[in-house]
C-alpha cells in the first residue's frame, strides 16, 4: 500500500461531485443561434457529464477490487537494486509529507523560473533537490546542477531558438 | 512497383546523413529512457518533442520513431538486470531473462534480445510496407461517420485492454475527452470550460497532460517508492552461439508475425503481443514446462513481438490518422503540432514523411543491432545512476519541455497538477494511457460528429447506417461489453491467459501500447 490510495467508494463520490459541477458547467453553455447547428458546443460536454456520472455510479457499486491501485510502478520490485548505503531517498519519515514537500519544491522552482532566470533557478533546484534527496558527494551535485542548466540553456537558445527566461544575468 | 519506387525513395530519404544522425540520436535518447524503470516509450516521446520542434516534420518524426524503438529495447534491458521493466511492454521479458541474469547469463539474455527486437523490427517493417498502401487505399472511402466509429473503435479497446478495471480505464477516458474541449470551439467560437482564462482559450496542450501524467506521476511514484540507492548493471558475456541462434529462431519468427498483425489492432500494442507470444510459445516448445526458468526462447517471444508491434501500431496512425494505443496517440499529437496530418491522403501529400519514416524504422532497427549490442554494459550502467539525482533531472526536463513548448508559467503550474493527478491516478488503478488517447481523440471524434450531422442535416442515425461505421461501433461496443459480460459469467476479467492474469499488475497501464 502507498500513500494517497483510497477506497473506490472514496474515489467514486469524488468523481461523481466532479462530473456533477461539470454537468452545472456543461448546462451553463450558451446555444449558438447564429445559424443552425446539428451539434451545439453544449452537446458532447452534456453527454461527458451524463456518462461521467454514470460510471462514477458503477465505481461505487462494483465489487471491491483487491488489485485497486497498481501502476507502471508496480513492476515487480522485490529484486531492484542493491540500494546504496543511503538507500532511502528524502529525509521526512512520512512518504505523503515527503511527497507535499517534493511537489513544494517544484512549484518554488515553477515561481521562480521567469524572475530569477532558467540558468539560476534551475541549478538551485537541481542542486537542493538531490542534496536533499540524500545524494552526498557535493562536489558532483554542484558540478551537475550548474552543467546541466549552463548546457540546456545554450542547447535550447542557440541551436534550438527557444529562448528561456535568462533573469537578471546578461547572457 | 509503385510500392518499390517508393521504398527506394524512403531510403534515399532514410540515408540523408541528417536522418542517419536523427535516427542514432533518437535510438540512443530512446535506449537510455527506456532502461529507467517507469519511464517508458510515452515519457521518452514526450521528453523528446520539445526538440523535435525545431526540426523540419521528416527529420522530427524519424528521431521520435528512433525514441519509440529505443525505448522499447531499452526496456528489456532493465527487466533483464533488474526484473524491474522500465516498459510494460518488456513484462513478458522478465520471466525468463531475470532468471538467465540470475544464473549468469545477462549477457546472453541482452544478445537474444537485442538480436530478436531487431528481427521483429525487420519483419514488421517488411509488413507495414506491404499492408500500409493497401490499407490507406481502402480509408480514403472513410467518411466523417466512418471516422467517428473508428475513433470510438481505436478509444475503447484501449480501455478494454487497458488493464483489469474497465470502470476506472472508461473514467479516464471520458476525462481525457473532456480535457479535450477544454477552450474556444472552433466550430461556433463558444469558450468552453475556460473560467475567463486566455491562457485556456486554444486548449490544453497534450504534452502538458503527457509529461504530467506519465514523466513527472512517475517521479513522484519513485519517491514514494523511498529505495534511493542505483542498480548493479554488471553484464556478463554477449557471445551466442550458433547452437543459440539456431534454437531461437523459430520463437523470433512466430513471435514477430504474431506481434505485428496484434500492433495493428488499436488497442492492442506491444504489451499484449509480448504476453500472446509469450504463452503461445509456451504452448508450443517442448521445453514449454522450462519456460520462466531462464529459457532462451522466453526471451526471444515476446521481445521479437513487442517490436513487430510497435512497428504494426505506425499502421493506423499513418493510413488511417487514428492512433491505436497511447504511445502512437503522443506520436499522433507530435505530427500534428508539426503540421503533419497523417491520414490515408498521407502517403500522396506526404510521402516524404510516409516512406521516410517506414525506411527509417529499418535504419533504425539496424542501429539498434549495430550501436545497442556493444553499448549494452554502458547502458546498463544508466541503471546505477542514483535516484537523488535522477529525480530533479526529470523534473527539470519536463519543465523545459513545457516552457519551450509556450513560453508560459501558466503551462508549468497545469505540468504539476497533471504530475500530480497522474500520479494519484496511478496509485488507485486508473489507467493513464486511455486518458491520453481521449485527450488527442477528443477534438477530432467531436470535429468528425458534426461533419456526418452536417451532411446529414442532424440525423443522427447516419452515425450507424454505413456498413463500416456500424462494424466499427459494433466492435467498440464489444470491446466494452465482453469483458463486463466475462466478469459477470465469473471471469476475472482482463487477462486472456493465466500468464497474463498473474503478471497483470505489472502490465501497466501507463505504458499500455
Amino acid at each position: 500500500m502507498g500513500p494517497f490510495r483510497f477506497s473506490d467508494r472514496t474515489l467514486a463520490v469524488a468523481i461523481g461531485l466532479f462530473a456533477a459541477g461539470y454537468l452545472v458547467l456543461a448546462f451553463d453553455l450558451p446555444d449558438f443561434t447564429a445559424v443552425q447547428v446539428p451539434v451545439q458546443p453544449a452537446t458532447l460536454p452534456r453527454w461527458l457529464g451524463a456518462v461521467l456520472l454514470l460510471l462514477a455510479v458503477l465505481l461505487f457499486f462494483q465489487r471491491r477490487d483487491p488489485e485497486a491501485g497498481v501502476g507502471a510502478d508496480s513492476a515487480p520490485t522485490a529484486t531492484t537494486a542493491s540500494p546504496g548505503p543511503d538507500a532511502r531517498l528524502g529525509r521526512i519519515g512520512d512518504t505523503r509529507l515527503e511527497l507535499a514537500l517534493f511537489a513544494a519544491s517544484i512549484a518554488v522552482y515553477i515561481a521562480l523560473l521567469e524572475p530569477v532566470g532558467f540558468l539560476i533557478s534551475t541549478a538551485v533546484y537541481l542542486a537542493g533537490a538531490t542534496a536533499y534527496l540524500g545524494y552526498r558527494r557535493h562536489w558532483v551535485t554542484g558540478l551537475l546542477s550548474v552543467g546541466v542548466a549552463a548546457g540546456l540553456y545554450f542547447l535550447m537558445s542557440d541551436f534550438l531558438n527557444v529562448a528561456l527566461p535568462p533573469g537578471p544575468l546578461p547572457f | 512497383m509503385e510500392t518499390l519506387s517508393h521504398i527506394g525513395y524512403g531510403f534515399g530519404i532514410a540515408f540523408s546523413p541528417e536522418s542517419l544522425l536523427f535516427v542514432l540520436i533518437g535510438v540512443l535518447a530512446g535506449t537510455v529512457i527506456g532502461i529507467l524503470p517507469g519511464l517508458g516509450p510515452m515519457s521518452a516521446i514526450a521528453l523528446m518533442i520539445p526538440i523535435a520542434f525545431g526540426m523540419d516534420p521528416t527529420t522530427a518524426i524519424i528521431m521520435l520513431a528512433g525514441v519509440y524503438y529505443g525505448a522499447i529495447f531499452g526496456g528489456s534491458t532493465s527487466s533483464i538486470l533488474l526484473n524491474a521493466p522500465g516498459v510494460a511492454g518488456t513484462v513478458a521479458t522478465s520471466f525468463d531473462g531475470y532468471p538467465m541474469a540470475r544464473q549468469g547469463r545477462a549477457g546472453k539474455a541482452l544478445a537474444i534480445a537485442a538480436i530478436a527486437s531487431f528481427v521483429g523490427g525487420t519483419v514488421g517493417v517488411a509488413l507495414l510496407m506491404l499492408i500500409a498502401p493497401v490499407l490507406a487505399r481502402f480509408a480514403v472511402s472513410f467518411g466523417p461517420a466512418e471516422y467517428f466509429a473508428l475513433m470510438v473503435l481505436g478509444l475503447t479497446a484501449v480501455v478494454s485492454l487497458g488493464g483489469k478495471n474497465l470502470v476506472k480505464g472508461l473514467i479516464a477516458a471520458v476525462v481525457g475527452v473532456m480535457i479535450s474541449l477544454i477552450g474556444i470551439d472552433s466550430q461556433t467560437a463558444t469558450p468552453r470550460f475556460t473560467f475567463d482564462l486566455p491562457e485556456l482559450y486554444e486548449g490544453v496542450e497534450f504534452l502538458i497532460v503527457a509529461l504530467g501524467v506519465f514523466a513527472l506521476a512517475e517521479v513522484l511514484a519513485m519517491l514514494a517508492r523511498r529505495g534511493a540507492g542505483g542498480a548493479d548493471g554488471t553484464v556478463s558475456s554477449l557471445r551466442l552461439t550458433r547452437r543459440d541462434l539456431a534454437r531461437i529462431a523459430p520463437a523470433t519468427g512466430r513471435g514477430s508475425v504474431l506481434g505485428f498483425f496484434t500492433g495493428v489492432l488499436p488497442g492492442a500494442g506491444a504489451t499484449v503481443a509480448s504476453f500472446l507470444s509469450y504463452s503461445a510459445e509456451k504452448r508450443i516448445a517442448k521445453d514449454g514446462h522450462t519456460f520462466g526458468t531462464g529459457n532462451p526462447k522466453g526471451v526471444a517471444a515476446p521481445e521479437s513481438a513487442n517490436n513487430a508491434a510497435a512497428v504494426g501500431s505506425f499502421v493506423p496512425l499513418l493510413t488511417l490518422g487514428v492512433p491505436g494505443s497511447g504511445t502512437t496517440a503522443i506520436l499522433l499529437g507530435a505530427l500534428l503540432v508539426l503540421g503533419v496530418q497523417p491520414g490515408p491522403l498521407m502517403l500522396t501529400d506526404r510521402p516524404d514523411v510516409f516512406w521516410g519514416v517506414v525506411a527509417s524504422m529499418y535504419v533504425g532497427n539496424i542501429v539498434l543491432l549495430v550501436l545497442n549490442l556493444p553499448l549494452i554494459p554502458v547502458f546498463a550502467k544508466v541503471l546505477k545512476t542514483p535516484k537523488a539525482v535522477l529525480l530533479p533531472l526529470v523534473v527539470v526536463f519536463c519543465v523545459v519541455g513545457v516552457y519551450g513548448l509556450s513560453f508560459s508559467v501558466f503551462d508549468l503550474w497545469l505540468l504539476l497538477g497533471f504530475g500530480v493527478v497522474g500520479y494519484l491516478m496511478r496509485q488507485n488503478g486508473f489507467p493513464a494511457a486511455p486518458l491520453i488517447l481521449g485527450l488527442i481523440l477528443g477534438g477530432m471524434m467531436e470535429r468528425s460528429m458534426r461533419q456526418a450531422l452536417q451532411i446529414s442535416s442532424g440525423d443522427w442515425t447516419v452515425l450507424v447506417t454505413s456498413p463500416v461505421a456500424a462494424v466499427l461501433l459494433a466492435l467498440a461496443a464489444l470491446a466494452v461489453v465482453g469483458p463486463l459480460i466475462a466478469r459477470v459469467r465469473g471471469g476475472r476479467g482482463g487477462a486472456a491467459d493465466g500468464t497474463e492474469g498473474k503478471h497483470d499488475r505489472d502490465t501497466d497501464t501507463a505504458d499500455r501500447r
